[in-house]
C-alpha cells in the first residue's frame, strides 16, 4: 500500500507541476495575479461566508422538533444546492442575442417552481411521517417523543 | 514537545459537534467527487484534441456523435460537480479548525496542498459553468486557464488521495451511520476516535440521518443534472428547466454561438458579388449560382459546442471532398478554411483525414436556404467536429 500511495502522491505532484509551469508560462503576470486572486477569493467565499452562513441556519433549526427538522433539513439541502446553480442563470437571464437561444428564460420563474415542489415534497413527507406515527404500532427509532433512547 | 503545543487553544475556538459529519460520509462524498472530476478531466483533454490534433492522428469522422458525447458528458459532470463539491467541503469544514494550526512541516505541507485543491477545483468548476452562460468576468483567456488548471486540479486530487488513504479505507470500510463523528480534533488527539477507544457506538442523528443528508445530496445533484441535461440529450429536453440552452430555439431551429452581426458579415455575407475562391494545384472560383446548383448532398450531422449543448440537424450542401478534388487534391489533403468573419476568434479553421472525406460545404439547413447567422452563403459542416471549427461565411479555401 505504501508504494502505491507514493507512486499516486509522486503522479500528483508531478502532474499538478505541470499544470502550474504552463500556467505561469503562458500567461501574463498581470493574468497570473488576477488567478491568484481569484482562487483565494472562491476560498475565502467559501469558507467565510458560505459555509458560516450555513452553521447559522443549521442552529436555527435547532429550534425545530426533531421529526419535522428532518424534513426541513432534506427540503433546505436539495433546495441549497440547486438555488446555487440556478442564481448565475438568474443574474444573465436575457444577456445574449436571442439567436443563441442562450439564457432566453426566466429563470426566476422555474427555479420558484423546482422549489416550491420540493417545498411541497417535503411537506407531504412530513405529513404521511406523522400520520403514521399517531398510528398504534412500531414507532420510528428517532422520533422526539421516543423516550427509550439509551 | 512540539513548539506548537506551546499555544493554548483559544477558548473562544470553534467546536464542531454535528453528528452528520464523519469520515464515512466524506469518503462517499468524495469518492464520487474523485470520479466525476477523472471524466471531467479525460472529456476536457479530448476536447482540446478537437481544436490540437496531432497531425498523424487526425479526428475520426465517426460515429458522428462522438464529440456530442464527450463534450456533453464534460460539461453536465461539471455542472454536477457545483453542488458535489459544497457538500464535500461542508463535510470537512471542521478540519480547517485544526489546532495548532500548523503543527509540523508535513502537516503544513498537507495544508497548503488542500488549500491547492479547494481553491483550483472552485475556480475550475465556478468558472466552467459561467463560461457556458456566455460571460467572462474575468481578464485572462478561459481556454488555456481552464486547460492547465485542470492539470492542477487533478494532480491535487491524486495527491490528496495519497495522502488520506487511511482516512478514506476507514471511511468507505464502515457503514456511514457508524463511522466517527468528524470533528476539529484530529483522530491522534481525540480519545473517542475509533483509532484509539476502538470500534464507538453510532452517534444518535436525531433529525436527518447521514444516509438521508447522502440521499438528499443525490436528489439536489440529480435535479441539477435533470434540469440542465436536455441541452445535449434531446429526449429530455422538455425538463430542461435550468439549461442555459434551448436548443430547439435560434433560426432555423437550431442555436448559434456567434452571430452575423457579432462577427462583423452582415453584409459582406449578402453581397451579390460573392463567391468561392479555391486555392490548390488547380485555383477556381466558384460562383454563388454555382455553389448553389452543385448542392445536392444531404447529410443528417449534429452540431455540437464546446460549450456542452449540442442538436442534430439536417444539411444539405457539395461534398468536400468534390470540390477538393476538383482543385487537385484528394483525401490526403489538408484543406484550410477562410470565414468572411472580421470580428472574433474562430475565423479560419482546418481539416484533413476522415473529417475531410465527410464533410459538407453546406448550403441549406433543415430544409431552408442557410440563416445568415448560421453562415449564409455557405458554411463547413463535418461529422464528429466542435462547433467553432464548422467554419460559417465561408470566402476561401486553401488545398494543399
Amino acid at each position: 500500500m505504501a508504494r502505491q500511495r507514493l507512486a499516486t502522491g509522486a503522479a500528483g505532484v508531478l502532474l499538478g507541476l505541470y499544470g502550474v509551469l504552463r500556467l505561469v508560462t503562458e500567461n501574463s503576470l498581470r493574468d497570473l495575479l488576477f488567478i491568484a486572486v481569484w482562487m483565494v477569493a472562491a476560498v475565502a467565499i467559501h469558507d467565510g461566508v458560505l459555509s458560516p452562513a450555513v452553521l447559522v441556519v443549521g442552529r436555527l433549526l435547532r429550534a425545530v422538533p426533531a421529526r419535522a427538522r428532518r424534513w426541513v433539513q432534506l427540503v433546505l439541502v436539495v433546495g441549497a444546492l440547486v438555488t446555487i446553480v440556478a442564481l448565475p442563470l438568474l443574474h444573465k437571464q436575457g444577456s445574449q442575442p436571442e439567436s443563441k437561444a442562450l439564457l432566453v428564460n426566466d429563470y426566476s420563474d422555474r427555479l420558484t417552481v423546482l422549489l416550491v415542489v420540493l417545498a411541497v415534497v417535503g411537506l407531504a413527507g412530513y405529513a404521511v411521517q406523522a400520520a403514521r406515527s399517531t398510528r398504534p404500532g412500531p414507532d420510528s427509532a428517532h422520533s422526539p417523543d421516543d423516550s427509550r433512547q439509551p | 514537545m512540539r513548539p506548537a503545543d506551546l499555544i493554548q487553544k483559544p477558548p473562544w475556538w470553534p467546536r464542531f459537534t454535528s453528528p452528520l459529519r464523519s469520515t464515512a460520509v466524506t469518503a462517499r462524498l468524495g469518492r464520487v467527487l474523485g470520479i466525476a472530476f477523472g471524466i471531467c478531466f479525460v472529456t476536457g483533454l479530448l476536447s482540446h484534441y478537437q481544436y490540437q490534433p496531432w497531425g498523424w492522428l487526425p479526428e475520426p469522422a465517426s460515429p458522428v456523435w462522438l464529440y456530442r458525447v464527450t463534450q456533453g458528458t464534460h460539461v453536465i459532470t461539471g455542472i454536477a460537480c457545483i453542488p458535489l463539491i459544497l457538500v464535500k467541503l461542508w463535510s470537512v469544514y471542521p478540519n480547517l479548525f485544526r489546532w495548532p494550526p500548523v503543527s509540523s512541516m508535513r502537516n503544513g505541507a498537507e495544508r497548503l496542498s488542500v488549500f491547492v485543491l479547494v481553491s483550483s477545483s472552485l475556480l475550475q468548476v465556478v468558472t466552467g459553468f459561467i463560461n457556458i452562460l456566455g460571460w467572462y468576468p474575468w481578464p485572462w483567456s478561459f481556454v488555456r486557464v481552464h486547460h492547465y488548471l485542470a492539470y492542477v486540479v487533478i494532480g491535487s486530487v491524486l495527491l490528496h488521495i495519497a495522502v488520506k488513504l487511511p482516512d478514506i479505507k476507514y471511511g468507505l470500510g464502515v457503514k456511514v451511520a457508524d463511522g466517527d463523528v468528524l470533528s476539529e480534533v484530529s483522530w491522534s488527539d481525540n480519545p473517542h476516535a475509533h483509532s484509539n477507544a476502538g470500534p464507538v457506538p453510532p452517534p444518535p442523528t436525531p433529525a436527518i440521518s447521514r444516509r438521508a443528508l447522502l440521499a438528499a445530496t443525490g436528489v439536489g445533484v440529480g435535479v441539477v443534472v435533470a434540469t440542465t441535461v436536455g441541452q445535449t440529450l434531446t429526449p429530455l429536453r422538455p425538463l430542461n428547466l435550468l439549461a442555459p440552452r434551448d436548443t430547439g430555439k435560434g433560426p432555423q431551429g437550431l442555436p448559434v454561438n456567434r452571430t452575423a452581426l457579432a462577427a462583423g458579415v452582415v453584409e459582406s455575407a449578402r453581397s451579390a458579388g460573392w463567391s468561392l475562391e479555391v486555392v490548390g494545384p488547380r485555383p477556381y472560383r466558384l460562383s454563388l449560382a454555382e455553389v448553389e446548383e452543385l448542392a445536392t448532398s444531404e447529410a443528417s450531422l449534429p452540431i455540437t459546442c464546446v460549450e456542452g449543448w449540442s442538436l442534430g440537424a439536417h444539411w444539405r450542401g457539395i461534398p468536400l471532398l468534390d470540390v477538393v478534388r476538383r482543385a487537385g487534391g484528394g483525401h490526403g489533403s489538408r484543406v484550410h478554411f477562410l470565414s468572411l468573419q472580421t470580428r472574433g476568434a474562430f475565423g479560419s479553421s482546418d481539416i484533413d483525414g476522415p473529417q475531410l472525406s465527410h464533410a459538407l460545404l453546406a448550403t441549406h439547413l433543415n430544409g431552408e436556404r442557410l440563416n445568415i447567422d448560421h453562415g449564409y452563403p455557405l458554411r463547413l459542416i463535418a461529422p464528429n467536429r466542435a462547433g467553432v471549427l464548422n467554419t460559417k461565411w465561408l470566402m476561401k479555401i486553401v488545398v494543399r
